[in-house]
């Protein structure tokens, strides 16, 4: 079951906040210091991993020279058991060393991600409603995975590969700092080349996964529309769009690719050339009688064997950008500041009332324009007028959904906004276009509103919304997983299975925005009776699409231009003779 | 490089994952062929710089630093810039075989979920399509991007080892064989990594999913309760694929240590031998120093043998998936020898229902059981042959399922309640046959009294709707397809339920201009609703069982005293009884 989900009509989605470089640095610096120990660990044991490492090249240019001077077997033997105590301990800590990094990255990884739940789930009621939950979505998805390769291997890599490189050239000095000088002509073109290719790989490779993300996307829209693609015969089209996305992924892989011919060949250059240069430099030291052969022999094995680092380390700064840039997004949704505080006053009353109600999606724009309406208790009121008149807005004001711009809307005379949510619930609740069946059991799904319902509750809950014989008869009862990948539900049962959690949610005021709009007319004729069941008994406002609604509401309101133009029993309207007179007329005539 | 994609991704052999595989290496051969060429030099310029440093140390000893040293540095130099340059063509090339066997593989796929019809979305889960180019395509497409390396890794191999055993046969034969070793070895522990990090990988998976549904469903954690019972779930999933990770750690530090320790005890093997040798006068100082290089560097082509036989495994996996998708068959598949066209002005007729859409008029479909009706409209359309056999639905005599399927879309439109909306520049994804004016744009955009729309939209018609219209309101979507369905501007419309989401102002507006619009024109509207029924010019009644019972306008039918007028009125009237005493209306 997809979530279908629409913000209300006239708002455009609002994007949730990305983090800044500042605030990205100090969210990993804070990961950082929290496992300082373990970290310093880390660093150690790869050290002495990369340390037992430089063994190998070091013994074969001792024995090159013990060699030239005459040595024995007893020696060639002493040096092989050395090497071998060298490459056991190097394997042996190697092994420790990766196990710990490893658990590091997953244990990190697994903190990140569940704070980012914690607080996607906190996120402000106002804020979900406006900004959509896609957004959220593939922050939740593709940007935690996209940190996930980084945070689990690629910390740790570049930790090995920094105490490597740093390694390994401190021992070419010691070995001999004359000869080691010739491996820093490596080091201008890696700089120069590195420099240049981070600068410009973070876009381009952002570029490549969202032209690939196009691509998924059109493959989505075309099966999931499939029907309508054959209706419409819209085929072709689709193909030239999909050829289209292609053809962007192709110049993004180009691009990026054009980065990689430049820094590899410089890589490659740099890696090839400083052997070289150690040997040359160093047989005319040796001919000056300053070093050994042995001596250039170990160096030019060590600039050949930091080849692998180098590129590592180059491959993995370019991840750990394009992480940085996922992170920004995944440590943004902890700015969303509260749009509520609670100022523990407790309603006196169930009497929902709004007065002088202005709100302005946009500063200067009003929606509504000093909106009154009071609620009678149980009474059901209808709002009708034409699109875009407001009262989509007037719903989410009368709900307590966002703080009005201008005026109040109060429950027993405290404000909707100032009431926790976890209260403000149990007083109104606003039932959207939006339906969505949790991945969980079907008791999961309806335990929402009270985690504590008994299964007696729960049948009740399913037999007022007439969905007690579907359920029964799941395989499990309710105890049948449902959700996406689980036993699949119809539009109209997952409807039924929202309205069975107002049930168990208990609010004495609904506000009913389109709540059906969505489903096919089918799934939505067979779900009255259901959506009767659930209003019995509670104060209704009905943002309504058919006049009969209306004509069967105590009270209707009809709103234009974000004001109340006319409100009043439908008997009472009709004999005034007004807008709304002129519509039911027509409707009549009909 | 050749742009791509390539306009035609031919016809793929369906009979098997290999046939697919090689079919596809076979129309890249020659990119195939050019990364062979730069990969098999590139690891041959590699494979000579043991040989060339351990000369290089030789003629150092021997001679000291002269000519004959700056010469062996001059062929290190030369073998560098072979490296170098070879690096770039064999990078670009195996670059450019990734992309012409994921693009080709992603083409099809696209291909067969546009022709298909709902097949695909009968036969699949959407995201087992998706999947398929997500993931599959790309998979595939790794095995191309290694052939080139592969196959210079292993003529490298060849030739690297020839040179050893032909120097000094033990030490030769300890490096030629005791590589190989080394890699299966390492080739044991692959398998039981490999299993945990497929149990980690679905751990993950379940994870990814857990959280994308938590916050698709946030406006009713955060509307409902339940915020601490999901993020309490997911947080225990994510231990699981902590603990899971710390499992495939376990493992993969032990392959970790191992890679070091084996190919490490092997070159301390060599450095004993070799030494001996040398002090023995056997070899030289600098033949020592080429074997000892050997032992680093051909492990790299048995790790590149390694690495291809799992992405092969792995592209056969994902060819198979691949073939899942282009082996479903269409749901109305073009017929083999279309029969002639029959010319316009033809009737169209449902044969099970006895529903005849009469040339250039505008009638409406009420059945007291609104599906029916749909189910009966729905079928005019074609939409699906197996299902729709046992009801035949002929124009101008012809059955549908024999005339060209292209000339039928564009003659008969079928446009259902809730049309999808692609994501698009709105002005566009209006205008599905890419032919209309503005004027016809702005024509169409009223007659389904969608104005509101292009306000709603940055930019208007010029704006970017998105993906299933999500930022618009569900009578918002429905209007836009409407006015999609009129621009289509065929000779025969049906629309089924158009107005099932709007309210009654703005039905009332639609009702009288999209008859307006197509007055003299074909169009059959299923609709109950006496708005839109006041404006057509015949209303056709069928009986709950979908057989048609009487046909007359609107006005004759609601006075008519028969039997079929009570029906009628008992149709249409429903939204005027008083019975209804609650708000159920909301929902219709």
């Amino acid at each position: 079951m997809s979530a279908a989900t629409a913000t209300a009509p006239g708002t455009t989605a609002k994007q949730l906040p990305i983090a800044d470089r500042h605030e990205v640095k100090r969210t990993v610096g804070r990961l950082f210091r929290s496992h300082r120990a373990q970290l310093a660990g880390i660093a150690v044991l790869h050290s002495v991993a990369a340390v037992a490492g430089l063994a190998g090249p070091f013994l074969m240019g001792r024995f090159i020279d013990e060699v030239t001077a005459g040595t024995t077997l007893a020696r060639v033997n002493q040096i092989a058991l050395i090497l071998v105590g060298a490459v056991v301990v190097q394997a042996v800590v190697t092994r420790f060393a990766q196990r710990l990094s490893m658990v590091f990255g997953e244990q990190v990884f697994a903190e990140l991600r569940e704070e980012f739940m914690h607080t996607a789930t906190r996120l402000p009621l106002s804020v979900v409603e406006k900004a959509g939950t896609g957004d959220l979505v593939a922050r939740t998805t593709n940007d935690v995975n996209k940190l996930q390769h980084a945070v689990r291997f690629g910390v740790p890599r570049v930790l090995v590969c920094v105490v490597t490189i740093g390694l390994t050239l401190v021992a070419s000095f010691l070995t001999d700092p004359l000869v080691a000088l010739a491996l820093l002509v490596g080091v201008p073109p890696i700089v120069v080349a590195v420099r240049w290719y981070l600068r410009r790989a973070t876009p381009g490779y952002l570029r490549e996964s969202a032209a690939y993300a196009t691509v998924n996307g059109t493959i989505t829209e075309a099966v999931e529309g499939a029907r309508t693609t054959d209706a419409l015969w819209l085929g072709s089209r689709l193909r030239r769009r999909l050829r289209g996305d292609l053809s962007e992924a192709f110049a993004a892989e180009s691009y990026t690719l054009g980065l990689r011919l430049r820094l590899i060949p410089a890589l490659d250059t740099a890696v090839a050339v400083a052997p070289v240069a150690a040997i040359v430099w160093g047989a005319w030291l040796v001919s000056q009688d300053v070093t050994t052969v042995g001596a250039v022999a170990t160096i030019a094995f060590y600039a050949h064997q930091m080849g692998g680092p180098v590129f590592d380390l180059v491959f993995w700064l370019d991840e750990l950008q394009v992480a940085a840039v996922a992170l920004a997004r995944v440590v943004g949704v902890g700015l969303v500041g509260p749009d509520r505080t609670a100022s523990g006053e407790v309603p006196a009353s169930d009497e929902v009332r709004a007065h002088e109600v202005r709100y302005a999606y946009r500063e200067g724009h009003d929606v509504l324009h000093g909106v009154s309406v009071d609620l009678r208790p149980g009474e059901r009121l209808a709002v009708v007028g034409p699109s875009g008149a407001g009262k989509s807005t007037l719903g989410r004001m009368l709900a307590g959904i966002h703080p009005p711009t201008g005026g109040t809307v109060t429950v027993g005379g405290v404000p909707l906004v100032d009431l926790p949510l976890e209260e403000l619930r149990g007083q109104v609740a606003l039932v959207t276009q939006e339906h969505h069946v949790f991945v969980g059991t079907l008791a999961e799904n309806l335990q929402l509103a009270d985690t504590g319902a008994s299964e007696e509750a729960l049948w009740e809950a399913l037999e007022a919304v007439d969905a007690r014989g579907w359920a029964a008869a799941l395989p499990s009862g309710l105890a049948t997983e449902v959700g996406s990948g689980g036993h699949p539900l119809s539009p109209a049962q997952a409807q039924q299975v929202a309205l069975a959690r107002l049930v168990l949610l208990d609010p004495h005021t609904l506000v009913l925005d389109e709540a059906t709009s969505l489903l096919d007319p089918r799934a939505a004729r067979h779900l009255e009776r259901s959506l009767n069941a659930v209003l019995t008994g509670r104060t209704v406002v009905a943002i309504a699409h058919r006049l009969h609604t209306a004509h069967d509401a105590d009270r209707v309101a009809v709103v234009d231009g974000g004001r109340i133009t006319e409100i009043g029993p439908h008997d009472e309207l009709v004999a005034a003779g007004g807008e709304y007179a002129r519509l039911w007329r027509s409707w009549q005539a009909g | 490089m050749r742009p791509l994609p390539l306009p035609d991704p031919g016809t793929p052999p369906l009979s098997s994952a290999a046939r697919l595989l090689t079919w596809q290496a076979w129309r890249q051969r020659d990119v195939l062929t050019k990364a062979i060429v730069a990969g098999s030099v590139s690891l041959m310029a590699s494979a000579a710089s043991p040989l060339l440093l351990g000369g290089a140390v030789d003629s150092g000893l021997a001679a000291g630093f002269g000519s004959e040293l700056l010469v062996w540095c001059g062929w290190m130099l030369v073998a560098a810039v072979t490296i170098v340059v070879s690096g770039v063509f064999s990078h670009t090339y195996d670059v450019e075989n990734w992309l012409r066997a994921s693009f080709s593989f992603t083409t099809l796929v696209g291909q067969k979920a546009t022709r298909s019809g709902h097949a695909v979305t009968k036969k699949l889960p959407t995201g087992e399509v998706v999947a398929a180019v997500a993931n599959d395509a790309l998979r595939a497409g790794d095995m191309f991007a290694m052939t080139g390396r592969f196959v210079g890794g292993v003529l490298a191999y060849v030739a690297a080892a020839g040179y050893l055993l032909w120097q000094d046969l033990t030490l030769g034969l300890v490096v030629a064989l005791g590589i190989p070793v080394v890699g299966g070895v390492l080739a044991l522990l692959v398998r039981p990594l490999q299993r945990r990090q497929q149990t980690h990988r679905e751990s993950v998976g379940r994870l990814t999913a857990l959280g994308s549904d938590t916050v698709a469903g946030l406006r009713i954690l955060r509307g409902i309760g339940g915020e601490d019972v999901f993020s309490g779930r997911y947080a225990r999933q994510s231990q699981e694929v902590r603990r899971r990770g710390v499992r495939v750690a376990g493992v993969q530090s032990v392959l970790d240590g191992l890679q070091v320790l084996l190919p490490g005890l092997l070159g301390a093997l060599v450095l004993w031998l070799g030494a001996r040798a040398v002090v023995r006068g056997d070899l030289t100082a600098g033949e020592l120093v080429t074997f000892y290089g050997y032992t680093a560097f051909l492990a790299w082509p048995v790790q590149m043998a390694t690495q291809m036989l799992q992405m092969t495994t792995n592209a056969l996996v994902s060819a198979r998936k691949i073939l899942g998708v282009l082996r479903v068959t269409e749901a109305t598949p073009q017929a083999d020898a279309p029969a002639a066209a029959p010319p316009s002005g033809s009737d169209l007729v449902d044969h099970a229902s006895g529903l005849t859409l009469r040339p250039g008029r505008v009638a409406a479909l009420v059945c007291p059981d609104p599906d029916v009706a749909a189910v009966v409209a729905t079928r005019l359309g074609r939409f699906d042959d197996e299902a729709e056999s046992g009801t035949p639905v002929t124009l101008g005599g012809v059955p549908l399922a024999a005339l060209d399927k292209e000339a039928l879309r564009h003659r008969v439109v079928v446009s259902e309640a809730t049309g999808h909306l692609f994501s698009g520049i709105l002005g566009e994804e209006l205008d599905a046959r890419g032919r209309a004016t503005e004027a016809e744009l702005t024509a169409a955009i009223l007659a389904a009294d969608a104005q509101d729309v292009l306000d709603s939209l940055p930019g208007g018609l010029a704006g970017e709707l998105p993906e299933k219209g999500r930022s618009l309101s569900g009578g918002q979507r429905q209007r836009v397809a409407l006015a999609r369905a009129l621009l289509t501007d065929p000779e025969i419309l049906v629309l089924v339920e158009p107005t099932s989401a709007v309210d009654a102002h703005t039905e009332a507006r639609i009702a009288e201009r999209v008859a307006a619009a197509r007055r003299g024109r074909t169009t059959l509207v299923v609709t109950a609703s006496p708005l839109v029924l006041d404006h057509v010019d015949d209303v056709v009644l069928l009986s709950p069982e979908g057989s048609v019972v009487t046909t007359g306008t609107h006005a004759d039918l609601l006075a008519r005293g028969d039997d079929a007028g009570t029906r009628y009125r008992a149709v249409v009237g429903r939204s005027l009884a008083d019975g209804h005493d609650t708000l159920e209306g909301a929902t219709r």
